[in-house]
């Protein structure tokens, strides 16, 4: 239990932060990694008083980047299996155990939260719209049928996470995991999860324009390579 | 010589310049650009040349060839931005990561 290790990447989160973390380690996972990127102030004092491992970026790089640095550090923690949970308070913990178990069992490399096999509460028509996009555009690069694309909750063993690694520091990183899986042939599955979306998770996620951001980063990563 | 000539060698000539003072050093590019800058003026001063060639390639007049050159050079050239400052990205997130991982792992260390 103890090698679970929760990577919560955040920028700007303060008012959500302490309240997500506490629901974390109430449900039994002590060991949180939070990456602050370089939000305008310091989150530290909130995990500071949780004792959680605390890492903040000089400057802002985007969720992606904050991830890679998060999942590096549990790295060198000796984390087992690795935990990534957004920061604004989508997520339930209650789902972790599943997931984890899944990896410690050895039955999956990466395991990926799904909301539309679960249940989901206050999901738009425009954002699901968006996402069975993204779900259709990652099927065409990758080859993998997933239910859901850009969920922020996911388990990883810790073999796949040192052969993972991010270089789209934005939200692209979320389709680059999944072309990393089929890089190093991992085994994944998905599992249905529990989302809240509130009035602040709303505000703070991405709003549907940024899509074509997100996929425009997609395809020059595709070029780039 | 009509005043577009003119305003266009001045214009070459002193890039040209700021070029060669700035790049002292890499004698190959200061070459290369002394080189596009002769060439440049020589076409200027000729422009039917370039329209002789231009109807070789099977384009009306000089000046249209010379745009689709640039227009193919700035998708080039483009490209080649993208690709350095994606690479420039890279090398900050990576100073970022290292930079936040160590002083988190300084951090336990002393609380130790």
């Amino acid at each position: 239990m103890n090698n679970y290790f929760i990577v919560i990447p955040c920028y700007n989160e303060s008012a959500m932060l302490g309240k997500v973390i506490d629901g974390l380690i109430d449900a039994g996972y002590p060991n949180i990694i939070v990456v602050d990127d370089g939000s305008e102030e310091s989150l530290s004092g909130i995990c500071a008083a949780r004792h959680c491992h605390y890492l903040r970026h000089a400057v802002n790089l985007g969720q992606g980047a904050a991830l890679q640095t998060g999942i590096e550090y549990a790295i060198i923690q000796n984390a087992d299996v690795i935990i990534t949970f957004d920061a604004d308070g989508q997520h339930d913990p209650a789902d972790i155990e599943k997931m984890a178990t899944l990896i410690s069992q050895g039955k999956a490399d990466i395991v990926l939260g799904s909301r539309f096999t679960g249940s989901t509460q206050g999901l738009s028509f425009t954002r699901k719209m968006v996402i069975k996009t993204a779900c259709f555009i990652q099927f065409l690069l990758s080859g993998f049928w997933m239910t859901d694309a850009h969920n922020g909750i996911r388990a990883i063993s810790r073999e796949a996470a040192k052969k993972i690694h991010l270089t789209e520091n934005r939200m692209a990183h979320a389709t680059e995991i999944i072309l990393e899986i089929r890089r190093h042939k991992l085994r994944w599955v998905e599992v249905p999860v529990h989302i809240v979306y509130s009035e602040y998770s709303r505000n703070k996620g991405q709003k549907t324009v940024n899509g074509i951001r997100i996929l425009f980063d997609v395809v020059l990563h595709k070029l780039f390579r | 010589m009509s005043g577009i000539q003119l305003l266009l060698i001045a214009g070459v000539s002193l890039i040209t310049v700021y070029f060669i003072q700035r790049m002292k050093a890499a004698v190959f590019s200061v070459l290369l650009m002394a080189l596009l800058c002769l060439t440049a003026i020589f076409f200027i001063l000729q422009p039917e040349l370039t329209s002789r060639i231009a109807n070789y390639f099977g384009v009306g007049r000089g000046a249209d060839l010379v745009f689709y050159i640039f227009i193919l050079l700035f998708w080039f050239i483009l490209l080649k931005l993208y690709a350095r400052i994606r690479k420039l990205e890279a090398t900050v997130t990576e100073l970022a990561r290292k930079i936040s991982i160590n002083s988190a792992l300084n951090e336990t260390r002393g609380n130790d």
